[in-house]
């Protein structure tokens, strides 16, 4: 915008002309000025958590973060010391002998976290590809009425199936374990899985699959060799969401990995019981929250250029 | 591209086995003595839990595994509605253990842990246990909620004295207003939860001018949510709670001031108000370094008695264990609850009383919290939170709104009707 009006000033133009430019320049500084205001009111919240996320204890709970700017010596890195190790905290065992413990942190929730998202996020891609495939370009009875299904549940709650799969999980043995959750979110990913991959791979033409059955390639080698490659930026933009829904996740793993210990907390949960239990604590969930940010603002930022394009080629052209 | 491919078709085939692999592992942990409880405290709570049932897993062998929630109202409806409840769970509340007695979740107590209940509890503990006569809950960490907080320093140093009773107590607030500091700082707000801490000052009130007799009838209903008494109760706390002078910010500031933020302002430099009720867990809240000299700094006194003929009852609250299956280790762990042994490292690391009756008040890690523990094992009255026994749609919901709504200037007449109308039917 801004090359624009500076080329449009090289050609000095009439007076008419710039008069007209005077005023698109306005209304352009107009808009900067709003959206630059909208941009400054949306991110203050996030910012003060930021700063609130390096002020001790009694400073975040007696002033607002914005008072750091007159006392900047207030600044620690004590939340992130305690959410990452631990509160630290002394009390005299049944030998009578003093000793420190800490209490719960999040590095160990981190990797239930990851333990639980990876493989969440890999199978519904998988499972969906496929089914996505068949749906497109493969022609079998009952496919219409499937697609409908699958389409249907989608605005299924998915809140109703807790209890009726945790009590089918029960009899199975499968509560409190890691592959009882992967699957439920694997169910509960791929309607929107199915959904999204499908509308993307039946708009790869038609042209290229022909090309491919006449070389003498098989139903699975297209899928493989042509249909994958071709589908990456809906597959990531697919990921993309499914990491965020399954990392962000807390019911689904307060009720399927309940009953397995502190163990097998995600950070979710984990954040959730370091605030003590009156929330005496809360200060933080400042640091908590730039931990738990950490991996998904990586995922998201190297998928990213993904994201756009597959949410634009699969929504639009369905 | 072809190596993309290959890559996840390799995952597409391995994952499977992955998970079944550790599917497998899972249902194959050694069938070792093993006990599963499930409950609110958290983090440090939990953690001095953990340590103080260590005594008990050295004796017996048996591994505890204590998992804490901070959904655990909703969760363990869930978890037994699914047919899998933990071994032992620790309720807050008399009113949820009574429901999962009705629906025949909980197992009753055999007669020797009930034995050592009668030996080691009062009766109330055992009545707040028990559900149509048979005894289901033992109490362990417990709570008592009518103290006064004080800055020790401060308070003596302008020469205030721990008033005796209501009166009195009234008489140092308008010396304290002249003195230019808002005696009272209060604050209620507690997100979805707001208002409880003003249903915790009312139950106290309640307590001093109607006694216990007419607080059970008003806990069960036995008389309208808007009597006269109720009436008289909530007219003495709005004597306080209506008049700006006496609160710091004023009365309007109480709806919006955060409960455990509220005990701040009485050890800020220079103080801001002199006193603040609270339960014995408002000491996690103060600031760090009030925390680490709480001995010097802090100062508590049980909220005075209004009528003499009720004295100063001790309001209060605890998590009862109460089990859902009678392995014998479950039954052994529950008789280690009852004895004094698993509370001492407990007691010693802070932030929880208990109310064994062979306690040693000098295990406790503060003087404060010896003294609190005096008051709530040899209170004459005991009584449970009210709003904790209420149904919830009234103890955790209108009776919550309904004081917030007369702190935020509602006429109180208004706000007992209103709660009395939502009481079930």
């Amino acid at each position: 915008m801004a090359d624009t009006a500076a080329t449009i000033t090289k050609r000095k133009p009439t007076a008419v002309v710039g008069g007209l430019h005077r005023r698109r320049a306005v209304g352009q500084i107009v808009v900067h000025v709003v959206l630059v205001l909208l941009v400054v009111i949306w991110t203050l919240p996030t910012l003060g958590v930021f700063v609130s996320s390096f002020r001790a204890r009694d400073a975040v709970r007696e002033t607002g973060w914005w008072s750091v700017f007159s006392t900047m010596d207030q600044l620690t890195l004590e939340n992130y010391e305690q959410v990452l190790s631990g509160k630290p905290f002394t009390y005299v065992d049944s030998k009578g002998v003093e000793r420190t413990a800490r209490s719960d942190n999040m590095l160990g929730a981190f990797l239930n976290s990851m333990t639980v998202t990876i493989p969440a996020v890999v199978i519904p891609i998988l499972i969906a590809a496929f089914a996505a495939y068949g749906f497109a370009w493969l022609k079998f009875p009952g496919r219409k009425i499937m697609f409908v299904a699958i389409v249907a549940i989608l605005v299924v709650p998915l809140q109703i199936s807790l209890i009726p799969i945790l009590r089918d999980y029960q009899k199975l043995g499968l509560n409190g374990t890691f592959l009882g959750i992967w699957l439920a979110h694997t169910g509960f990913g791929l309607p929107l899985a199915v959904y999204l991959l499908f509308n993307y791979i039946s708009t790869i033409p038609r042209s290229i699959m022909e090309s491919a059955f006449i070389d003498g390639a098989s139903h699975f080698t297209t899928f493989l060799r042509l249909i994958l490659p071709l589908s990456v930026p809906a597959l990531a933009s697919f990921a993309i969401f499914q990491f965020l829904w399954v990392w962000n996740d807390l019911l689904v793993a307060l009720v399927f990995l309940s009953g397995a210990g502190e163990g097998r907390e995600v950070m979710t949960q984990r954040l959730l019981n370091m605030i003590g239990t009156r929330g005496q604590d809360w200060h933080l969930l400042t640091a908590g929250a730039f931990v738990s940010m950490a991996l998904p603002v990586v995922v998201f930022f190297s998928l990213q250029r993904y994201f756009v394009r597959g949410l634009t080629a699969g929504s639009v052209k369905g | 591209m072809r190596k993309l491919s290959f890559v996840l078709m390799a995952l597409l085939v391995l994952l499977p086995v992955a998970a079944f692999a550790r599917g497998g592992e899972e249902t194959a942990e050694p069938e070792a003595a093993m006990i599963d409880v499930f409950g609110v405290f958290r983090d440090q709570e939990a953690l001095r839990f953990e340590e103080g049932m260590v005594p008990f897993e050295e004796r017996t062998g048996i591994d505890m595994v204590y998992q804490p929630s901070s959904e655990f109202e909703t969760q363990i409806f869930v978890r037994i509605e699914a047919g899998n409840p933990p071994d032992i769970a620790a309720v807050p509340q008399p009113g949820l253990m009574r429901n999962f007695a009705e629906r025949g979740a909980l197992i009753p107590l055999p007669g020797d842990v009930i034995d050592r209940i009668d030996a080691n509890y009062t009766q109330a503990w055992k009545d707040l246990g028990s559900y149509e006569g048979k005894v289901y809950g033992v109490f362990h960490r417990v709570n008592a909620k009518s103290f006064v907080w004080y800055n020790k320093p401060e308070f003596e140093g302008r020469g205030y004295r721990v008033p005796g009773t209501w009166d009195e107590m009234i008489v140092l607030m308008d010396r304290m207003v002249r003195d230019g500091v808002p005696p009272w700082s209060v604050g209620i707000e507690s997100g979805a939860a707001t208002g409880w801490a003003a249903t915790d000052w009312m139950e106290d009130v309640m307590l001093r001018t109607a006694g216990p007799e007419v607080y059970d009838q008003w806990v069960n209903h036995e008389i309208p949510f808007n009597h006269p008494a109720v009436r008289e109760a909530a007219d003495y706390m709005l004597q306080i709670w209506g008049n700006p002078d006496y609160i710091l910010g004023g009365s309007q500031s109480i709806a919006t001031t955060n409960f455990g933020d509220a005990v701040l302002p009485l050890f800020t430099d220079p103080p801001q108000a002199m006193m603040h009720r609270q339960g014995n867990f408002i000491i996690g809240f103060m600031q760090d370094h009030v925390q680490d000299n709480v001995e010097e700094m802090v100062g508590v006194f049980a909220l005075p008695e209004i009528n003499p003929r009720w004295g100063t009852p001790v309001l209060g609250g605890g998590d009862q264990f109460v089990i859902f299956d009678d392995r014998p280790e479950i039954i052994e762990f529950m008789k280690f609850l009852t004895t004094w042994e698993s509370a001492k490292g407990m007691a010693a690391a802070g932030g929880a009383l208990f109310a064994h009756q062979d306690q040693n008040f000098n295990d406790y890690g503060s003087a404060i919290e010896a003294d609190l523990a005096k008051i709530l094992v040899n209170a004459e009255v005991f009584r449970f939170d009210a709003s904790d026994l209420m149904p919830a749609e009234v103890g955790a919901g209108s009776f919550w709104t309904g004081m917030t709504d007369a702190v935020t200037g509602v006429p109180i007449g208004e706000v007992l009707d209103m709660i009395e109308e939502s009481w079930p039917q």
